[in-house]
């Protein structure tokens, strides 16, 4: 972080013309990689309780104005949704390597599979958890406030995202960094 | 009983009718899936003869980081699932073509550059011909014959629109 862009792609520049005989795709120094299709299951579930959440939303007082405190929190949508957000919010904090999802996927799934073809960088997975984690937080908030289809709308968009991630493997979550980018959002530290 | 104006107080939907608005998220999200595998990693085959020059990368002049028959310029963040799998294969590429060089920008700190070549995504390739014009750009992980068809218009003298 602190060398300036120019040594760095210059540094990495010359490592990647070497030949480096350690695997290129693992994760950095500092940090263990990850099988990539642990995310991928995880976003599977994800996908699917996110479904099930668009449901009991539609069918439910979430679509509702006016209603009072009780039956909003008590609303199953919303309270599948605070599960769900909960569980984005673990995945972001906590790295995804200690995801629930992950260890289920670690336990059950990955003795059934032939040994990764590689390992994969957990940063940008971890990140796809913090855009899951907002985007959810916001279906909470919405619901909580009684705005009629917040939760449904924030479900449905973070369905998507992960059913994207789960079938085609496209990680939406890691595609939006670059326009948070370029928007100032993120990344500028360099002063 | 009074009559409910639905967009006033929407009265809950039936399941069978959820399931299928649910149904319908799938064949768009789907649908979506599908066209984005459909474009990544794509060749667009640029003819209006745009320069790149190193100090718009970030890069000094004295680093000499273009190649002599043409360049690979890699765009990537700290974010991103498929830059490490593009640097590999670019990598390769470059190695196994003499005078192809492969240029990493690492775009996380540096939100100017990611303007000026209005990134939509990371991995984003643009492969350079010897004068450092811009021949294709490859948005996502690029497919290898997409990058050996780049490179080959990329080394070739007649561009079409121009001829270097």
């Amino acid at each position: 972080m602190a060398a300036t862009p120019s040594k760095k792609t210059a540094a990495s520049t010359t490592k990647t013309s070497s030949g480096s005989p350690a695997n290129p795709l693992a994760a950095k120094p500092g940090s263990t990689g990850i099988d990539p299709r642990g995310p991928r299951f995880g976003a599977v579930i994800t996908f699917v309780l996110l479904g099930i959440d668009v449901i009991l939303g539609l069918t439910g007082p979430s679509v509702e104005a006016g209603t009072s405190w009780a039956v909003r929190v008590t609303d199953p949508a919303f309270i599948l949704l605070l599960v769900i957000t909960l569980i984005f919010a673990w995945g972001t904090f906590a790295g995804i390597q200690r995801h629930p999802y992950g260890v289920l996927f670690r336990t059950l799934i990955r003795p059934r599979l032939s040994a990764p073809t590689e390992l994969e960088d957990p940063v940008p997975p971890t990140f796809a958890q913090l855009i899951g984690f907002v985007v959810t937080s916001v279906g909470v908030v919405l619901a909580l406030l009684g705005v009629p289809y917040g939760l449904v709308v924030a479900a449905a968009f973070a369905f998507v995202a992960a059913f994207l991630n789960g079938v085609f493997g496209y990680c939406l979550g890691c595609q939006i960094y670059v326009l948070l980018v370029r928007a100032g959002i993120l990344g500028r530290t360099r002063a | 009983m009074p009559v409910r104006e639905w967009w006033i107080y929407p009265k809950f939907m039936d399941a069978l009718t959820a399931s299928l608005a649910l149904g319908g998220l799938v064949v768009l999200a789907a649908a979506s899936g599908f066209l984005i595998r459909a474009r990544e990693g794509r060749a667009k085959i640029l003819t209006n003869a745009v320069r790149v020059t190193p100090e718009q990368l970030g890069l000094r002049r004295g680093d000499l980081p273009f190649g002599s028959t043409a360049t690979f310029v890699q765009f990537s963040t700290e974010y991103c699932a498929k830059c490490p799998a593009t640097r590999v294969l670019l990598a390769e590429t470059a190695r196994a073509h003499p005078g192809v060089r492969h240029v990493d920008i690492d775009v996380t700190q540096r939100p100017d550059i990611a303007q000026r070549f209005t990134l939509k995504q990371t991995p984003t390739t643009l492969v350079l011909d010897e004068a450092g014009m811009i021949a294709a750009r490859i948005g996502g992980a690029p497919r290898p014959d997409a990058l050996a068809r780049a490179l080959d218009i990329a080394r070739r003298r007649d561009h079409g629109s121009y001829t270097i």
